[in-house]
């Protein structure tokens, strides 16, 4: 029996070996949330699914709700599987998925939205900010109380960042424009939702942005004739005269690259230490819409055209051609524009950002201040 | 005695050892049947899906290792809960109770600034006390204010859970975490050893099947445990007998909460080294821990028992997700199934079923009762 067993494991890593030697890639995904989830899991998922069809040479597994103290049991799991490459996809996996690729040197790890990198892995991440920045140019646009309402999901420097962002969108059409905040503090949570945008309303909020992984303020806001920017997936369709334009993620474009390279030999298990997506519109890795090819709603082009500003940049320009212009200047391979541009003064008035200064990605990820223009608690707030 | 169609219900007295033991591995049985054919409705081949399970489970020393660090949260708070019932404290407050221990432990690891050698007895009694805290406020509001314990213990879960979110966010969120919601990394000091190549924390196991023993000899062998055995049989007997309501249901509380605040300081000090969303901390230890002691019926050794046999399902549960690869709510359905037949075969242990005699099968009303 136990010779058996043997002679088994030698056949198993032999075939091991080989489907390595053949550059077979057999990739693991972890994920925090069920995929149903219509948010974060979901969107990394149908990614995996795209990727999966598009290598001949790629066969892919997941494992859903995995709970964060348990990523390693996971990992090993999947590393029993047969898989060489690990994609964990959630802030809470990084220090569980260091340990694991410290213990599989030979396996190839990718980590979602962490900072901590070791020979065989890398990291990455998919981010909003700048379409924030243009959903705020037309959420300034669009408000006519000035009072423009946001559902937080959590108080972390990834939603900070890109409330941050959509108010300096919404303050560079509209001046005066404030961006009411509640935090919700959980990812999916539609009933508290639903909660924090009728208070929004309530204070006379009347155009929404959140992070939630439900089209719940999308739906509230459109009962009450209001409109709203999806996030994550395409939220068009819940409400088609409402939904002017939102957040797409294509993990794909990371996935692709990430998986072609190992492939091609550009990635192997002992250079990975300062490999890091930091993908945005440029690399394809984020799309602004309302869904897949609809950058605004049609039903929103009229007002967005005559809504004219006087800009100190491009002097008399319509809210739709500066969503046009700063886009181009984004989407661009050589980009030539960054909402957090200098000077950016935060809401006490601090000098965040000098003067004709970008910011770096670390001044981005471990952004913790509010920029004037936001209205409410915010947890963490630096002191004077 | 009872008739219903063919069959004669007679009630037992007091079911066995044996009839306890037969009813819920039927019950178990009847549960794996049932979730067979959910594995062959999505294609699977139950034989397979078993083999596969007891395989990666029972099967390697991995899948062992696995076991018992989900047994570990499971037996403190089950042996906990096995004396609170005993007194008919209804006690659903392990989880709670699981995580102020997680939380006094974490202030002890970041900020208490004790030496090495003892931080980790200091996070143990720090993590008792809490627990035991938050043990006895409802055992107050039930004896002073007559406040219904299974309500009380129940929302002190939500509290303390909130607790929990508000440190990670505000005061104790972590400098080192870039604006995430956990603590900092405890000190290597304050990290719990482990068995090799696993993340069973043993020092933690120790102390958990050492409250088993304990339990069962303070149960058995003293006083107190004759009180909680009188209040939990008749709060007016034990009133007349001179028992005080009051002080058994402090002590009650105390080691019940207190072993659940235990289960929390091995769940941060062995698994995790910080304090993180409530609902990462545990896996639900504190609800599950209700069926462990339930099943347990009143003996605290019996929970040891209980506690592996969740911490297989729990184990078997990874296995559903990742070997076999079916969703994650298969996994839901599998734990439901075998608590939902574990709990709805409990009247057989009461009633001995039997076939009538031939000459009268067809002579009474079927569903009459007779004397």
């Amino acid at each position: 029996m136990r010779r058996i067993g043997i002679v088994v494991l030698a056949a198993l890593a032999f075939l091991g070996l080989s489907a390595l030697a053949e550059g077979n890639i057999k990739a693991g995904f972890i994920y925090v949330g069920p995929i149903g989830d219509y948010g974060w899991s979901h969107a990394h998922n149908e990614a995996r699914e795209i990727v999966d069809q598009g290598f001949d040479w790629l066969e892919t597994l997941y494992v859903e709700s995995v709970p964060e103290g348990e990523v390693e049991t996971f990992i090993d799991q999947l590393v029993a599987q047969g898989c060489n490459v690990i994609f964990a996809t959630s802030f809470g996996f990084m220090d569980g998925t260091l340990a694991a690729a410290q213990r599989h040197p030979d396996v190839i790890f990718a980590h979602c939205s962490g900072f901590k990198r070791a020979p065989n892995m890398a990291t990455y991440m998919a981010d909003f900010y700048q379409v924030y920045y243009l959903n705020g140019l037309m959420a300034g646009a669009l408000t006519k109380t000035g009072k423009i309402g946001y559902v937080g999901a959590f108080p972390i420097p990834e939603v900070k960042r890109h409330i941050n962002a959509f108010t300096i969108g919404a303050r560079e059409v509209n001046p005066n424009a404030e961006v009411h905040v509640k935090w919700i503090y959980e990812w999916f949570n539609p009933a508290a939702a639903k909660e924090a945008a009728e208070a929004l309303i309530a204070e006379g909020c009347d155009v929404f942005a959140f992070t939630e992984d439900s089209p719940t303020v999308v739906q509230v806001a459109a009962e009450h004739g209001l409109p709203s920017f999806g996030h994550y997936s395409p939220m068009y369709d819940f409400a088609p005269d409402y939904v002017v334009s939102g957040q797409l993620v294509h993990w794909e474009a990371i996935y692709r690259d990430f998986l072609k390279k190992i492939h091609d030999g550009v990635y192997t298990p002992k250079n990975l230490q300062h490999v890091d997506y930091w993908w945005l519109l440029s690399q394809g890795a984020v799309e602004v819409g309302a869904k897949p090819g609809m950058m605004i709603n049609p039903v929103f082009e009229d007002d967005l055209k005559a809504c004219v500003i006087d800009h100190p940049v491009f002097g008399k320009i319509s809210a739709y051609d500066l969503v046009m212009t700063r886009y181009n200047q984004m989407a661009d391979p050589g980009v030539t524009f960054d909402p957090f541009q200098g000077p950016v003064y935060d809401r006490k008035g601090n000098l965040v950002i000098p003067e004709g200064m970008w910011p770096s990605v670390d001044t981005l990820i471990t952004l913790e201040w509010a920029v004037e223009g936001v209205v409410g608690p915010w947890p963490g707030e630096p002191e004077e | 005695m009872r008739r219903v169609g063919p069959f004669i219900l007679e009630r037992r007295r007091a079911p066995s050892r044996a009839v306890v033991i037969g009813v819920s591995v039927l019950a178990v049985l009847a549960a794996l049947l049932i979730m067979a054919i959910i594995f062959a409705g999505y294609g699977v081949n139950p034989w397979h899906a078993y083999a596969t399970i007891g395989k990666s489970t029972l099967g390697s020393r991995y899948g062992l290792m696995e076991i018992l660090r989900r047994t570990i949260p499971l037996l403190l708070c089950g042996v906990g809960l096995v004396i609170a019932f005993r007194a008919q404290f209804w006690n659903i407050g392990a989880e709670g109770q699981l995580l102020a221990g997680a939380v006094a432990a974490t202030g002890v690891a970041l900020y208490s600034g004790i030496p090495g050698p003892w931080l980790l007895p200091a996070m143990f009694g720090a993590g008792f006390l809490a627990g035991a805290v938050w043990g006895i406020i409802p055992a107050f509001l039930k004896v002073k204010l007559r406040v219904n314990d299974v309500i009380t213990t129940l929302m002190m879960n939500y509290i303390m859970i909130y607790i929990v979110d508000w440190l990670i966010h505000g005061p104790w969120k972590g400098p080192t975490m870039r604006g995430f919601a956990y603590t900092d990394i405890f000190p290597k000091a304050a990290w719990l050893p482990t068995l090799p190549l696993s993340r069973v924390h043993w020092p933690t196991l120790v102390i958990g099947v050492a409250a088993a023993i304990l339990a069962a000899l303070i149960l058995n062998r003293t006083r107190l445990g004759y009180e909680i055995r009188v209040v939990g049989e008749s709060e007016g007997a034990a009133r007349y007998a001179g028992i005080n309501f009051l002080r058994v249901s402090l002590a009650v509380m105390i080691l019940s909460g207190g072993l659940a605040g235990l289960a929390g300081v091995g769940e941060v000090a062995g698994i995790h080294h910080r304090l993180l969303s409530p609902t990462q901390v545990s896996m639900g230890y504190g609800y599950t821990a209700i069926i462990v002691a339930w099943l347990a019926r009143g003996s605290p050794g019996v929970a040891i028992v209980t506690s592996l046999f969740f911490g297989l399902i729990f184990a078997a549960g990874d296995v559903i997700k990742t070997v076999l690869r079916m969703p994650f709510q298969v996994t839901g359905v599998f734990n439901g199934l075998i608590l939902f037949f574990l709990i709805g075969v409990e009247p057989l242990m009461y009633w001995r079923v039997r076939l009538l005699p031939k000459g009268e099968r067809w002579t009474g009303k079927a569903g009459s009762s007779g004397s």
